[in-house]
């Protein structure tokens, strides 16, 4: 915006200031230009490849028109009244009444052309199926009976696939009424006439006779919804439709030919009308009413009406503010809520706070990524937090705001977003194809964040510089971490456990048994219930003499079955008379643990012949140990 | 060297050559199962790894990756070749971090007398300053890891030198040529596998020992002249054949170290003393850690000095059923006489039972001679040449028996009047396991035999009373209350500590940069004076102290009923953290399992630290985040790492300021904490001048230990510093940073 405001405002200035405003102008570009290039590159790429829905924000939750599940968003309703068709009404006192058609509406996408292809790709999309009454009588019928298709306005936006040029409507009746064997079918019409625009070459019809009654006879007729100029071709209002007959098995097109019935005579225009067949169907947009700029026609294609009424505004506004003409700016225009009549001046701070220049904008779109906020208070909040490189200061204004608009000094790039982002690949959310799914994390979120009531003091320069203080963030973390044994990355759902800080580590436990495995003036017994005790001790972390009671029956619950097992339940007595001897236990306690003991002991299945063989293996160990001597520890050299 | 030559001279010349390839031989063969041992460690590593990373693998299978587009190669003359391009993305590179092992509580460890590794710090340092590794290796006195390895000689290699040597004097009359041909047999065998090898070592030793023990050739002194030549520094020849004597004698087939009980629950158990069976869980039990051989104090303490805090009922008043022994003629009515005399006849019967026991941690072992064979025992490395010509250790055991119950006969007249009942004794068979567990037993539960016969499960008590009737002479009794210390009141008790306290603080502000480790002192029938240890350095002493519970200089804890976080508590004002069996009514006895603990003074021994993350720093290298806020003085973490000594702290020093990067952190006046090898994840904490913790060296349950704490209110995710400096305890000692600044 930065250059075309220059030459605006010089447009006004006299020749005698050129060259200081050409300084001026210099700093102005030096302070804006680059945040304002790499905002505008990251508005076009939201635009392409959009990272996060605006409308998801908590403060521009006015953006989300949607309300309820019903109205999704917007459609284009179609009600259809009946199905008209005059031949048929002697049929319909027969025996097999049949007094509605199915009718199928198809939504015809005509794509643009690509290099190779020959003719224009199209595309059916089927929208529905619905019994259409025959030849109903108004009387009987109520409104709200009749049968009625949406056809949702998403599927009027572009496509990533094919760019699409037209899109039209088409419409299919199959009846499969009994037809009167002598009477020919007169439907042919002339396409050009009953359909308002012109319609695609859908006109195939056939002369050829059908010999039996339950021949199901199928009528077509095609409706311009969108021409390739993209205006909307149908408004809202009630239409009837002609529709011609065509076979059920097409002739190939080959020997397709373009011939009239009926005696080679052309039926006048509206003729038609009044023999049938035609299709009475009420269209209606409908969309949230409160919010009309989300309905179709203005977002992804500009429609007849609102270029109209765009320039019925831009009249408006240029000449209210005739006034501020030159300060505004010429970019292009967007129609605005014309309720809202706020005034927003941009003041940009540069050189040291000395030099100002305003703008003003009469609507509520950011600036920089021409996004709607619609409220001012959601644009100043977009501002703050989309456009951190900046400083945004609000100012109350008389005509409505002003915002100071300078540099932020401290911006420093770093990331200050989820970082359970970032572990995912990086550059991974910029995906082309569309939405990328993150990595799955748990969260239990127990309460909902305090939210202040929404006010603009917020954004207004406060004198303790820290406003942002009294938010409590969700999370402060806002960079990658490590696990610190790999240096592999955290991952999101790893962040709760601690895990690199468990009281005993692998290594320690391994070291401890190896230790005590060293020693060689120590047997086999001593030495399973000295490690066994040291692991626990390690695992629970006992830090205290009045602990070890407590340690001591623990022990036994936990290795019991195991010291039992391995033989080992005297060296464990021994073990207890030991802490008996530091004082660390009474004979109570000794006590209780051996009686502990036994009970296990007994609730323990038989293993005589294993304990003989562990037996054995103890003492062999022992042996071979001694072999080994030279070098290794003893207890004796420990203590002296 | 001609044929003739070496026919010449067989003397001590040729030995010497012998000597000298047998010893290469065999310090090949060493590092042939060294490289083999290396290999098989290298390869079961490669496995776990391989494990992990298939584990990841899975895992990123599992992940969407980016979608892949075709990537088409054609060449006009070969087919097509279509293969899908993955399109990895850049990944940004971490600072570097060498390897450290994960720990919580800090691990002592020993001087390095000798330089491990020569320390590579890019070839601009070394070219800078070509001195420095000189002087490094100068301070090790020029000792380097894998240096001089011809130098080098164990035990191990020693023994087998000689009996490798050992066929050149059987086969001395015989030919050179053989003998070559013998050694290149004897090599061959020996690379097939060291296993072999030793057991042929070993069984040809055993064999010769045992077919013609007398007449068994030893070794012949020229081969012990020759390696004493070889290597003067182990030792003149009688030392070395001495020394091969000891080693060679333990390797007798089924034989226990001598220091070695046999295992009680095994079928070898012997009876032994109570000393004895206990000895082991007696000297390698830690009362500080409650560990055996913990990895934090290398001096533990014996048990045989501490005094009984509380004298349990000794006797359980009532029989424990109709066969109890209390109904044997005459007990329950002179029972009690017997034990008041017992008990008046204590002090002398303990004294002649503690002689009589081992005294593991004393060097000064009396010199009876029944315990002189104990002595050999454990420090026969050194003193084995005093009594060569020793038998063997069943014998001494023989020996123990009888001379002690030649003792009991000597002092027939036993304080108990244990009358031999009227009918008589049932001959039962007292295994060895039994009869040492019972004297174990003995000492503690003294008299009351039911319980005694509960815990050894395979005797009545009415057996065990008759065993402790044959045994009566060799066993403790029970001690008698310590009446001449009365007690105090508390009141008077309490007032005189206030003082003392006062007193003490006053001292220690005076200089407060000197803190020394604390030692538990131990100076039996001596109060904590001006020469205790603990006082002279100035620290209290602590319930693992040997001096009695009444010592004046022990800190009695706090009675506070609040938090413990300002100077009202005592605890806080002398730095220590409250200790759980002396402050019991802060709360640092209770709540074990959960972190709601009323006292805010005993976080450090709890370990009640932060979550802390790791990532890179805003300021160099890696840093530390903290993953809560925390308040203003709020405990964060302890630095833990290991335990050098000053001396060692230098060595390390130096090299730590050469990489810049220092771990070190002074503890006391001894010791240092080193975080590099060994540590917790605080250890990335980086120095600021304007930092948000501070470290404080406080006095944990007997331990110095460093505990950092938030010096502000920290926000999530903030990065933690501390000022390496001016921490409590005068700080670093080495920081690489600062230092670097402050040299210009």
């Amino acid at each position: 915006m930065a250059p075309q405001k220059y030459s605006a405002q010089v447009m006004n200035c006299k020749k005698p200031k050129m060259e200081q405003l050409q300084a001026d102008h210099e700093l102005f570009l030096q302070a804006f230009e680059k945040p304002t290039q790499i905002y505008r590159f990251l508005r076009t790429r939201n635009l392409i490849a959009p990272i996060l829905l605006h409308r998801t924000l908590n403060f521009m939750s006015h953006r989300n028109s949607r309300t309820n599940a019903k109205s999704l968003t917007s459609h284009l309703q179609l009600t259809f009244t009946g199905f008209f068709h005059k031949n048929d009404k002697p049929c319909q006192n027969s025996e097999n009444d049949q007094n509605s058609v199915s009718l199928e509406v198809l939504l015809v996408k005509v794509c643009h052309k690509k290099r190779k292809d020959v003719s224009c790709p199209i595309k059916q999309v089927p929208t529905g199926k619905k019994q259409v009454p025959l030849n109903p009588n108004f009387s009987q019928t109520k409104s709200g009976a009749f049968p009625s298709l949406l056809v949702s306005s998403n599927e009027f936006e572009p496509s990533n696939s094919h760019m699409v040029k037209s899109y039209s409507l088409l419409f299919r009746v199959s009846h499969t009424g009994k037809r009167d064997p002598n009477g020919f079918i007169n439907c042919e019409t002339d396409e050009n006439i009953d359909v308002k625009e012109e319609l695609p070459s859908r006109k195939k019809r056939n002369s050829s006779h059908r010999g039996d009654g339950e021949i199901p006879e199928t009528f077509v007729a095609q409706m311009t919804v969108f021409d390739k100029n993209r205006r909307l071709q149908l408004l809202d209002g009630e239409y009837e439709v002609s529709m011609q007959q065509i076979e059920d098995c097409p002739v190939s097109k080959k020997r397709a030919t373009w011939e009239t019935i009926l005696d080679g005579k052309r039926l006048p225009p509206f003729e038609t009308f009044s023999q049938g067949p035609t299709l009475q169907f009420t269209l209606r947009w409908t969309g949230d009413s409160s919010d009309p700029s989300m309905a179709p026609v203005a977002k992804p294609l500009s429609t007849r009406t609102l270029s109209e009424l765009h320039l019925l505004v831009r009249k408006q506004t240029m000449a209210k503010d005739s006034v501020s003409t030159s300060m505004q700016t010429r970019r292009e225009q967007s129609p605005c809520e014309p309720r809202q009549k706020l005034r927003i001046f941009y003041q940009f701070l540069y050189n040291n706070n000395t030099r100002q220049q305003t703008e003003a904008r009469d609507d509520l779109h950011c600036p920089w990524c021409t996004l709607n906020c619609r409220k001012l208070y959601s644009l100043l909040k977009h501002l703050k937090l989309s456009h951190s490189r900046f400083i945004f200061n609000y100012v109350p204004h008389p005509k409505g705001a002003r915002i100071d608009v300078s540099i932020n000094e401290c911006y420093d790039g770093s990331y200050v977003g989820n970082p359970q982002d970032i572990h995912s690949q990086p550059g991974f959310a910029f995906s082309r194809n569309g939405p990328v799914k993150r990595t799955a994390v748990t969260h239990i979120l127990v309460c909902r964040p305090k939210r202040f009531k929404p006010s603009l003091s917020e954004f207004l320069e406060s004198e303790d510089g820290e406003p942002e203080q009294q938010r409590t963030y969700v999370s402060g973390h806002n960079r990658l971490y490590f696990h610190s044994d790999s240096c592999m990355p955290l991952r999101p759902q790893e962040m709760e456990v601690d895990s690199e800080d468990e009281r005993d580590p692998e290594w320690l436990r391994e070291k401890t048994t190896t230790q005590i495995e060293e020693f060689t003036d120590v047997n086999e017994g001593e030495k399973e219930v000295m490690k066994l005790w040291n692991l626990h001790v390690m695992k629970n972390g006992f830090i205290s003499d009045n602990q070890m009671t407590q340690a001591s029956m623990l022990f036994v619950e936990n290795c019991g079955p195991y010291i039992i097992r391995r033989n080992l339940c005297r060296n464990f007595l021994l073990h207890l008379v030991n802490l008996h001897d530091f004082n660390l236990v009474t004979t109570a306690t000794i006590d209780r643990a051996m009686v502990r003991m036994k009970e296990i002991e007994e609730s323990l299945p038989e293993l005589e012949e294993g304990q003989d063989s562990s037996d054995a293996t103890c003492n062999g160990h022992a042996v071979s140990s001694g072999v080994s001597l030279h070098g290794k520890r003893t207890k004796s050299g420990v203590s002296d | 060297m001609g044929l003739t030559g070496r026919k010449s001279e067989k003397g001590p010349v040729c030995w010497r050559r012998r000597v000298k390839s047998e010893y290469m031989r065999l310090r090949q063969l060493k590092r042939f199962r060294r490289a083999d041992e290396v290999k098989s460690m290298f390869s079961s590593n490669r496995q776990k790894i391989l494990e992990r990373t298939d584990i990841l693998n899975q895992e990123w299978k599992l992940r969407r990756i980016q979608p892949t587009s075709k990537m088409h190669i054609g060449f006009s003359e070969f087919s097509r070749q279509v293969i899908p391009l993955k399109t990895l993305n850049a990944v940004a590179s971490v600072p570097v971090m060498y390897s450290w092992s994960p720990l919580q509580q800090n691990f002592m460890v020993e001087d390095e007398t000798v330089l491990h590794n020569i320390p590579y710090m890019g070839d601009e340092i070394l070219d800078q300053d070509g001195t420095f590794i000189e002087e490094l290796i100068k301070n090790y006195d020029g000792k380097v890891h894998g240096d001089r390895e011809c130098g080098f000689i164990n035990d191990e290699i020693f023994v087998e030198l000689v009996n490798a040597l050992n066929q050149y004097s059987d086969n001395e009359e015989d030919d050179e040529e053989e003998d070559q041909h013998d050694c290149k047999f004897e090599k061959m065998d020996l690379c097939d596998g060291k296993d072999d090898a030793e057991d042929s070592h070993k069984d040809q030793l055993n064999s010769e020992s045992l077919n013609n023990d007398g007449s068994k050739k030893f070794p012949s002194d020229k081969i012990f002249e020759a390696i004493s030549s070889m290597f003067p520094d182990k030792g003149s020849t009688e030392e070395l054949k001495e020394k091969y004597k000891e080693l060679t004698e333990q390797q007798l087939p089924g034989a226990l170290p001598p220091e070695c009980t046999p295992n009680i629950d095994g079928p070898n158990a012997k009876s032994v003393q109570r000393e004895q069976s206990l000895h082991s869980f007696h000297t390698l039990f830690c009362r500080r850690c409650f560990k055996y051989d913990c990895f934090l104090h290398p001096f533990h303490a014996t048990p045989n000095t501490y005094k009984r805090k509380n004298i349990e009922n000794l006797v359980d008043g009532k029989p424990c059923g109709i066969y109890c022994y209390m109904y044997m003629d005459g007990m329950v009515r002179e029972y009690p006489a017997g034990v008041i005399a017992e008990r008046a006849k204590t002090p002398s019967k303990r004294t002649v039972s503690r002689r009589r026991g081992r005294l593991p941690n004393s060097n000064s072992r009396p010199s009876t001679p029944t315990v002189n064979t104990e002595t050999k025992d454990t420090d026969s490395d050194r003193e084995g040449g005093a009594d060569g010509n020793d038998c063997n250790d069943n014998d001494d055991d023989k020996k123990d028996e009888t001379t002690s119950s030649s003792e009991a006969n000597s002092r027939c007249q036993t304080p108990v009047k244990l009358k031999l009942s009227s009918e008589p004794p049932e001959n039962v068979d007292w295994s060895g396991a039994e009869a040492s567990l019972f004297r174990v037993l003995i000492g503690t539960y003294y008299d009351n035999f039911c319980a005694i016969a509960r815990l050894i499960g395979t005797k009545t008590c009415r057996q065990v009373y008759e065993f402790r009737v044959k045994e009566s002479s060799i066993i403790a009794r029970a001690p008698a209350v310590d009446e001449n210390t009365p007690q105090r009141k508390k009141k008077r008790k309490h007032r005189l500590w206030a003082t003392h306290c006062r007193k003490i603080q006053l001292k220690k502000d005076g200089s407060s940069n000197h803190v020394y480790n604390y030692q538990p002192c131990d100076h039996p029938r001596q109060p904590c004076d001006s020469s205790c240890p603990c006082v002279t350095a100035q620290n209290f002493c602590e319930k693992f102290c040997q001096c009695s519970s009444e010592c004046q200089n022990r800190f009695p804890g706090c009675r506070c009923k609040a938090q413990c976080n300002t100077k009202q508590c005592p605890c806080y004002l002398a730095v220590r953290e409250c200790d759980p069996d002396l402050c019991l009514t802060c709360g640092a006895a209770d709540h074990w399992d959960s972190k709601n603990v009323s006292c805010k003074n005993c976080s450090i021994q709890r370990g009640a630290k932060k979550h802390l993350l790791l990532a890179p720093s805003d300021v160099a290298g890696w840093g530390i985040f903290i993953k809560e806020p925390v308040q203003k003085n709020e405990f964060i973490s302890e630095y833990c790492g290991e335990i050098i000594s000053q001396d060692e702290a230098d060595r390390r020093g130096k090299v730590y300021d050469k990489y810049m990067c220092s771990f070190l952190f002074n503890l006391n006046n001894d010791f240092v904490v080193d975080a590099t090898r060994k540590g917790n994840k605080i250890r990335f904490a980086n120095h600021s001048v304007n930092p948000n913790c501070y470290a404080k060296v406080m006095m944990v349950n007997g331990d110095h230990r460093i505990g950092i704490f938030a010096k502000r209110a920290i926000q999530t995710g903030e990065e933690l510093f501390f000022d390496y400096r001016y921490s409590q305890a005068d700080a670093l000692k080495y920081v690489g940073i600062e230092r670097e600044m402050e040299i210009p």
